[in-house]
């Protein structure tokens, strides 16, 4: 167990000036990327990664948590005064959000979507906080066999990833654990598809595959269907009412249990890996809209729904580092990107980082509260300024975030060479994305590869070869029956959110 | 049987499965002795996922639909300006090619505003520059 001294020494580096000043910065930066429709807190992660090589761990680590958090919060601003959201995630606050804009309450829905925000962050940062240390004194407590059927359970909550085919989550999934097993054999280290080049001998370089595939392959995307436009345009209306600008202590309190209810579905989807903050976004919304007395004032500006979504898909970002911290898993592409962070300062995310990292875990998780106090701060005096960010133009938006993911990318693997498979894997993104397949499998399971493939070698040397031997141990049986459950579990539930999301958007 | 979007993407993947499966793998991929899992016993699977998963989506098609194919030619011609960047920055360097990368793509995109095309050109490189030379102490590509 780790010692009370070492959390006290974790919490004070998190409060450290120097700390606190990039968790500022990336919750600056993390809002107004948020605010620009199409950049979005991932691509600003990605981007952000190869950065963080030059700052030692817990800042660099805090910095992209504070861009993460900030993101989402900026997300919601595009979503309310444009109809068009700037993350995924609050594509749920639009429902609301736009409606109580366009009746002239731009500010009222932007600060009911910043206050929901950093409440249901908070909720589920205390719920990671007080869970993650038993978790992972528990995980502690594998062999190889029982890691071997862990990584089996990761991959089958993938399952909760594939969408609308399961056939093109299977091929994502092979497709990123195939190039993950370019370099060489984790046991002979034979160069194994290099094709002549050794500077793969290494395998892949997962900053160029992630940035390819996520930033890059976006902004290919976007930059496809700009079409010449190159500004957004805006019109508020303002009624010159001093309460239509901002949101009373009332009106906050009034939200507090459907807050509670989204925090609650945000956390609890957000501890399982693979399922996304949209989901969590969508079925708050839907809760909450059944459990109202008024359900017919939902979609035409109730501040309840803005709640709702905001609450349910910041409390994933706290949840979504609960199986990161304490089984290595990541469950989405913005804790794979920390996980990243992660091993380019030598760390290796899972149970042994309590033991052998605890200040540094207890350091992230003081930065983590600060990163939500800092959002409310920087939220607060910026959103009229993040409105102005929403009209920017994309030509000097991604012309930028081009520039910086070439000389990220180039810091991140020491040459030219992971520029070229960064575009690669960016050309193979735009391509997979376009034809539906997801990116965010492919991802995890390119980042899970190499771990797979040496669990499965140690696996077979301690059971001479028989794997059915994988029985007599009863955690690893355990772990392979919940993988089976969950395969069915989170195939039907995607069905079902599915569904959910369908009727949410037609209702409106 | 119409060609989908579905059976088109299919129909790559059970030829790319094939083709590793039966000519890449064999080739690149060095043998071992020792060990308990051969070298291309992971990538073979792999290779047999994709190219029956591949087949399988051939058959039964979702009603996934693309986008018209203008996108998609604007999408790879940007890609083939960044290449030619990139390319371009392998022999002159960074500092010299970033102001003439990020003025033709401001300018396919459309921008012909002076000063947004000064923004873009100027200012951004020189402070890309100025934060990895002078702030985080890094040399650019």
């Amino acid at each position: 167990m780790i010692e009370f001294s070492t959390i006290l020494a974790g919490f004070c580096d998190a409060f450290s000036l120097v700390n606190l000043a990039y968790v500022l910065l990336g919750v600056i930066i993390g809002q107004f990327v948020g605010a620009v429709p199409g950049i979005g807190p991932v691509m600003a992660m990605a981007i952000a990664v190869p950065f963080t090589f030059a700052l030692d761990p817990l800042p660099a680590i805090a910095f992209l948590i504070g861009v993460n958090k900030g993101g989402l919060v900026g997300g919601a601003v595009p979503a309310v005064l444009m109809n068009t959201p700037g993350t995924p995630d609050a594509a749920a606050t639009a429902l609301d959000g736009y409606p109580l804009a366009k009746s002239g309450k731009p500010l009222k829905a932007t600060k009911m979507a910043l206050f929901s925000s950093v409440t249901g962050d908070t909720f589920s940062d205390i719920v990671l906080i007080t869970v993650s240390a038993p978790l992972a004194v528990l995980a502690l407590k594998m062999g190889p066999v029982e890691v071997l059927a862990l990584m089996i359970f990761a991959f089958s909550v993938l399952a909760g990833l594939v969408g609308n085919s399961l056939v093109k989550g299977i091929i994502a999934a092979a497709l990123g654990l195939l190039f993950a097993s370019i370099g060489s054999d984790p046991e002979n280290y034979t160069p194994r598809l290099i094709f002549g080049m050794w500077d793969l001998y290494d395998g892949l370089p997962l900053a160029s595959v992630a940035i390819g595939m996520l930033a890059i392959s976006e902004i290919l995307r976007r930059l496809s269907e700009t079409g010449g436009r190159v500004s957004a345009a805006i019109n508020l209306i303002n009624t010159g009412n001093p309460d239509d600008r901002r949101v009373t202590w009332d009106e906050y309190w009034s939200c507090r249990y459907v807050m509670l209810r989204g925090a609650l579905t945000g956390t609890a989807l957000g501890a399982l890996p693979g399922i996304g903050s949209t989901a969590a976004a969508f079925m708050s919304y839907a809760f909450t809209k059944s459990a109202s007395k008024d359900p017919q004032s939902f979609g035409k500006g109730n501040i309840k729904g803005i709640a709702a979504a905001e609450s349910a898909n910041s409390a994933v970002v706290g949840a979504n580092l609960i199986p990161l911290l304490t089984l290595g898993i990541p469950g989405s592409v913005g804790a794979a990107l920390i996980i990243s962070a992660f091993m380019i300062h030598g760390l290796q995310p899972g149970p042994l980082l309590f033991e052998n990292q605890g200040r540094l875990v207890y350091g992230l998780f003081g930065a983590m509260i600060m990163a939500n106090f800092m959002n409310l701060c920087v939220g607060q005096l910026g959103l009229r300024f993040w409105v102005k960010v929403v009209s920017a133009p994309v030509s000097v938006i991604f012309s930028a975030a081009i520039l910086m993911c070439i000389v990220g990318v180039s810091m991140a693997t020491s040459g030219l060479f992971g520029v070229a498979i960064m575009l690669i894997f960016a050309v193979l993104g735009y391509l997979m994305a376009s034809f539906g397949y997801s990116l965010v499998i492919f991802i995890i399971a390119f980042f899970l590869g190499p771990r797979l493939e040496i669990s499965v070698a140690q696996s077979l040397a301690l059971t001479n070869g028989d794997l059915t031997q994988i029985l007599r141990y009863p955690v690893a049986l355990a772990l392979l029956i919940m993988s089976v459950i969950s395969v069915v579990y989170l195939l039907r539930r995607n069905q079902a959110i599915q569904r959910v999301e369908k009727d949410a958007q037609e209702n409106v | 049987m119409t060609m989908t979007p579905d059976r088109l993407s299919g129909a790559f993947f059970l030829l790319f499965g094939l083709a590793m499966y039966f000519a890449i793998i064999p080739v690149f991929v060095e043998q071992a002795e020792d060990g308990s899992i051969a070298p291309n016993t992971l990538p073979n699977i792999l290779s047999w996922m994709v190219a029956i998963s591949g087949g399988w989506l051939v058959l039964k098609p979702t009603p996934h639909q693309i986008q018209d194919l203008r996108f998609f030619a604007g999408a790879l011609m940007h890609a083939a300006i960044l290449c030619a960047g990139i390319y371009a920055m392998s022999w002159i360097g960074f500092l010299y090619v970033a102001p003439f990368l990020t003025l033709i793509i401001m300018i396919v995109i459309g921008e012909r505003r002076p000063y947004w095309l000064a923004l873009g050109v100027i200012v951004m490189p020189a402070f890309i520059w100025f934060l990895i030379t002078q702030v985080l102490d890094r040399s650019l590509p």
